[in-house]
């Protein structure tokens, strides 16, 4: 039961606390620069890094040395371009090895067309890494399903998509969502789709514990304004979440003033 | 030294160890993970592990990624 701390309001995902609510990427910048700003302006305590073979020719551009000298940020290594299970556990692992830190964003997506997950694959990896100790964090379909099965076998979050990744088509599994929302014991994360900070108000509000974003922030105008107005959503729609939405109506309005005897009467 | 570096065939004057193997690569001082044959060498190992012909080395660095 680890899925928040009413008293700070802080969450808790495999053992570790974190107040942020965004979570964020770090591809597709233009440089490094940016990427930082944009980091923390976000003030995301938790960061997503790839792995690549290093060129022949070793590159100087080095996006990643400055992000490793903020305090406060844990880096969580994805396992980007592996194809199935095995390939996901072998970048795993060599994720740990460089970024010190167990935490893992499992991401195995063999269709570069849709880059949807391979939940099968995904499955397969998440169990054996969480038997290693790995701070297992799954990027699946958004299934109520798989979702179940993730958390029984020891992950430590569920992340299921929102919509396709750098689609920026938004909650489009919002139905899904609340179906995981509803069983899940771990915290449940949404993670790619997002374009807009309103979307990620939404997903806070209806109970999302957190959202990741990337392409929403590195692809938008102004990347480092973008990530403060993320940040603000993310509170908003959290800060919203828990002082409780009204009740919906049906298909009649409630009236928020006396409508009877307009002027005639004194006021009850 | 004839070595398989990231797949391909890579001449290698210095192998000693794998530590003098990146600086020979110029990329000493990165922080680069080393798997030698398939095992991941620990950084702290680096300067204690020796190569052999035809060792198969892959240097893996973090990019930017979401």
């Amino acid at each position: 039961m680890e899925r928040q701390d009413k008293a700070q309001d802080a969450w808790v995902v495999g053992g570790h606390r974190f107040s942020s609510r965004l979570l964020m990427g770090t591809g597709k910048f233009q440089d490094a620069e940016t990427m930082v700003r944009a980091v923390l302006a976000s003030r995301a305590q938790i960061v997503t890094v790839a792995l690549r073979r290093v060129g022949r020719i070793p590159r100087e551009d080095d996006m990643l040395g400055p992000l490793g000298e903020l305090k406060g940020i844990t880096l969580m290594p994805n396992t980007s371009g592996a194809r199935n299970a095995s390939e996901a556990i072998r970048a795993a692992r060599l994720g740990r090895e460089l970024c010190g830190s167990p935490f893992v964003k499992v991401e195995i997506h063999p269709n570069p067309h849709h880059l949807m997950p391979d939940p099968i694959e995904t499955f397969e990896a998440a169990k054996i890494l969480a038997a290693e100790g790995f701070v297992v964090m799954p990027y699946m379909p958004a299934d109520p399903v798989l979702a179940k099965r993730l958390e029984d076998v020891g992950c430590a979050s569920l992340m299921p998509l929102g919509s396709a990744i750098g689609s920026g088509r938004g909650l489009a599994t919002v139905e899904m969502l609340r179906l995981i929302l509803r069983d899940a014991r771990i915290p449940v994360i949404v993670d790619a789709g997002l374009r807009s900070p309103s979307e990620a108000a939404a997903a806070l509000e209806m109970g999302c514990d957190a959202v990741l974003v990337n392409s929403a922030v590195a692809a938008a105008g102004d990347p480092v304004a973008m990530a403060a107005a993320f940040a603000q959503a993310v509170k908003a729609g959290r800060d919203a979440h828990r002082a409780g939405l009204m009740p919906q109506g049906g298909g009649t309005a409630l009236a928020t003033s006396p409508l009877t005897a307009f002027l005639s009467e004194e006021g009850q | 030294m004839k070595l398989i570096v990231n797949g391909e065939a890579y001449e290698a004057k210095r192998h000693e160890s794998v530590s003098a193997l990146l600086e020979e690569m110029g990329i000493g001082g990165r922080p680069v993970v080393v798997v030698l044959n398939d095992e991941v060498i620990p950084s702290s190992s680096r300067s204690a592990c020796g190569l052999r012909e035809g060792d198969c080395v892959e240097l893996f660095r973090l990019v930017g990624g979401g």
